[in-house]
């Protein structure tokens, strides 16, 4: 398995609220082929950002196994898994969750704190994650000083800054109009294309499917529909 | 840029709100410092007197009534074998003033030979004793006065008494009391009073207070009932008065301050702890989603809960430290007048600073533990599944 294949195997998922037992998963399994593209698709309740976050190494199965690269992540204490998160995945999110009193040089920068390397080396990622994200113009901006748009592109550079094998977006376009959501899924196609990274997306936006070379639909925490998307057939990596 | 600077910009994440949680930290820990100084100068002050031994006998009528100075021979013929009493010293107030000033001195002729006796508390050396008891002129004065009038030893002092006759002396500073009680004393030989008295024809020698140095606590009590019985029925009835019970008596006519120190600290603690609780649980749930973000990028629950709880440090020693400079500054800037000081002014007390510090830094990190430690617990997928 290359560093960045994912395979999950008959996972399950049970949340427990109270007295009631809830299946986000039932028995899943899924392969995505290191440096790929998919997007995950499916209704709200469907298990979409809980596979996300089981890829992730956020939330471990009830049963059934992750495995991301060399990693199983089911096996991993939590201490193992933040510290393998920190190196491997990279992730995005709708609401962009940037810190509002630092700058976007500085948001961008907040990952590599966790790693032992020099100011120096530290501000050069960060310049040369503004630039694959278009931004090195808006690195002293605060993000209220950002546009929606300008604020999830420092979110993809805080997710890319650590240069991980795979990024986890959930949702990124949800919160954008339609021309900023084309400039950010395409940003995340030039992330697969050029630099070769594994991109796990969540959305409900059918644009957003056309980016992806597959398009996995879920229903009630099972696989429903997995598609080859043809536009992109030629470096699809197949589905298991 | 560090993790300490992310703390520090968190602080201006709303400023408003740290700032007014930061005078809510200040204010009670000037109040905590200004108390904790007086409680521990008058701590200072009771046993310094306390240990002085002094009664103080001065006519039933009142301080400003003279006594013959003959009195003084027979207060010490109640102790011949000096197994109770030490020295008596006569006084006589002079009411100096340096010449068109308006505050006269605390000053006070004393008896030459029995002043160095009664008043060990004034430090004087051999050779300054010496110059007291040959200097007719000599002065012996308070620190606080020296310093206001940039006297020295061997300066040349003119004062003007402000009670009658009025006359003008000049004097000659022997020695400077340092920490003086009250800082503007003001001593002066009693015999180079009369004497310049009685060059302008005048032959009053009455004293207005006998300093009677006592040898233990009971002596004191035993010689005050003595003193007081002797000249009873005289024309010249006597109070004798511990000096201790007199300032004792007049701290407690204030209340039990260092009981409403206590209660007061407790209240400040209590309150800045639900303030200072109440501001980082607010903090913390506003920031619940960006902490789950620091965690599903890396951070270990460690140092999210050291984030967490280094916040409410930093708040809290910010806070403290403006808090104990209000408090300082109050102390150092000289607000009250000298003139009028009976007991010695509250001094900035490292007591109370550093008490301020502990239990402002305490206080930071029990308001801190509680969201830090919801911090650790926070399930970043629960957090974050609030929007996604």
């Amino acid at each position: 398995m290359s560093a960045a294949d994912i395979e999950l195997v008959d996972v399950r998922k049970v949340y427990r609220k109270g007295r009631n037992a809830i299946s986000a998963l039932d028995g899943l399994s899924l392969h995505v082929a290191s440096g790929s593209f998919v997007v995950i698709m499916g209704p709200s309740g469907s298990g979409k950002s809980t596979l996300l976050h089981l890829v992730g190494g956020l939330d471990a199965p009830t049963a059934g196994t992750v495995r991301v690269g060399d990693a199983q992540l089911e096996q991993m204490s939590e201490r193992g898994l933040t510290a393998w998160r920190s190196r491997h995945v990279g992730f995005i999110f709708q609401m962009y969750y940037l810190v509002p009193v630092l700058t976007a040089a500085q948001n961008i920068e907040l990952p590599l704190l966790l790693f032992h390397m020099t100011g120096k080396e530290r501000r050069q990622r960060v310049r040369t994650a503004l630039d694959v994200v278009g931004l090195s113009d808006r690195m002293d901006h605060r993000p209220s000083q950002l546009s929606g748009g300008e604020e999830q592109r420092v979110a993809i550079a805080r997710a890319i800054v650590t240069d991980p094998d795979v990024i986890l977006a959930d949702e990124p376009t949800g919160d954008l109009d339609a021309r900023t959501s084309e400039e950010i899924l395409s940003l995340l196609s030039l992330l697969h294309a050029q630099y070769g990274k594994t991109i796990v997306m969540v959305t409900h936006d059918p644009r957003g499917a056309a980016h992806g070379q597959r398009v996995v639909h879920l229903d009630k925490g099972i696989l429903d529909r997995d598609v080859q998307n043809e536009a992109h057939a030629t470096t699809a990596a197949a589905p298991k | 840029m560090t993790l300490s600077y992310v703390l520090m910009q968190n602080l201006r994440r709303n400023p408003l709100r740290t700032a007014l949680t930061g005078v809510a930290f200040a204010l009670p820990m000037a109040i905590f410092v200004l108390a904790i100084s007086t409680v521990v100068m008058l701590t200072k002050t009771a046993a310094r007197i306390e240990q002085q031994l002094r009664l103080a006998v001065h006519h039933k009528a009142g301080i400003t009534a003279f006594m013959p100075e003959g009195m003084r021979r027979k207060i010490e013929d109640l102790d011949p074998n000096r197994q109770r009493l030490l020295a008596v010293c006569a006084m006589r107030w002079f009411g100096g003033r340096i010449p068109d000033t308006p505050n006269p001195l605390m000053s006070l002729a004393c008896d030459v030979d029995t002043f160095p006796t009664v008043y060990q508390d004034v430090p004087m050396t051999a050779a300054e004793v010496e110059q007291w008891q040959h200097e007719r002129r000599a002065a012996v004065v308070g620190d606080g006065a020296a310093n206001q009038y940039g006297w020295t030893p061997g300066s040349r002092v003119v004062l003007d008494s402000t009670i009658p006759p009025y006359q003008r002396l000049e004097f000659i500073v022997v020695k400077i009391i340092p920490n003086a009680s009250p800082p503007n004393a003001f001593y002066l030989r009693r015999d180079y009073l009369l004497e310049s008295l009685q060059a302008r024809g005048l032959t009053g020698t009455g004293c207005n207070i006998f300093w009677v140095k006592c040898r233990s606590a009971a002596a004191l009590r035993t010689l005050q009932k003595d003193i007081d019985a002797l000249f009873a029925n005289s024309p010249d009835e006597t109070r004798s008065e511990d000096e201790n019970a007199f300032i004792a008596g007049f701290i407690e006519a204030l209340g039990d301050i260092p009981g409403l120190a206590r209660v007061m600290a407790t209240v400040v603690v209590f309150i800045i702890a639900l303030v200072a609780g109440n501001t980082m649980m607010m903090s913390f749930r506003e920031r619940i989603r960006e902490l789950a973000v620091f965690k599903a990028i890396g951070f270990p629950s460690s140092r999210v809960f050291l984030i967490v709880l280094s916040e409410s440090l930093l708040l809290a020693l910010f806070g403290s430290l403006v808090g104990i400079a209000l408090g300082v500054g109050f102390l150092l800037v000289p607000w009250h007048n000298p003139h009028s000081e009976s007991i010695s002014a509250p001094e900035v007390s490292w007591i109370a600073v550093l008490g301020s510090l502990a239990i402002g830094l305490t206080v930071g990190l029990v308001a801190g533990l509680w969201p830090a430690y919801q911090a650790v617990r926070l399930r970043t997928t629960d957090a974050l599944r609030q929007v996604v």
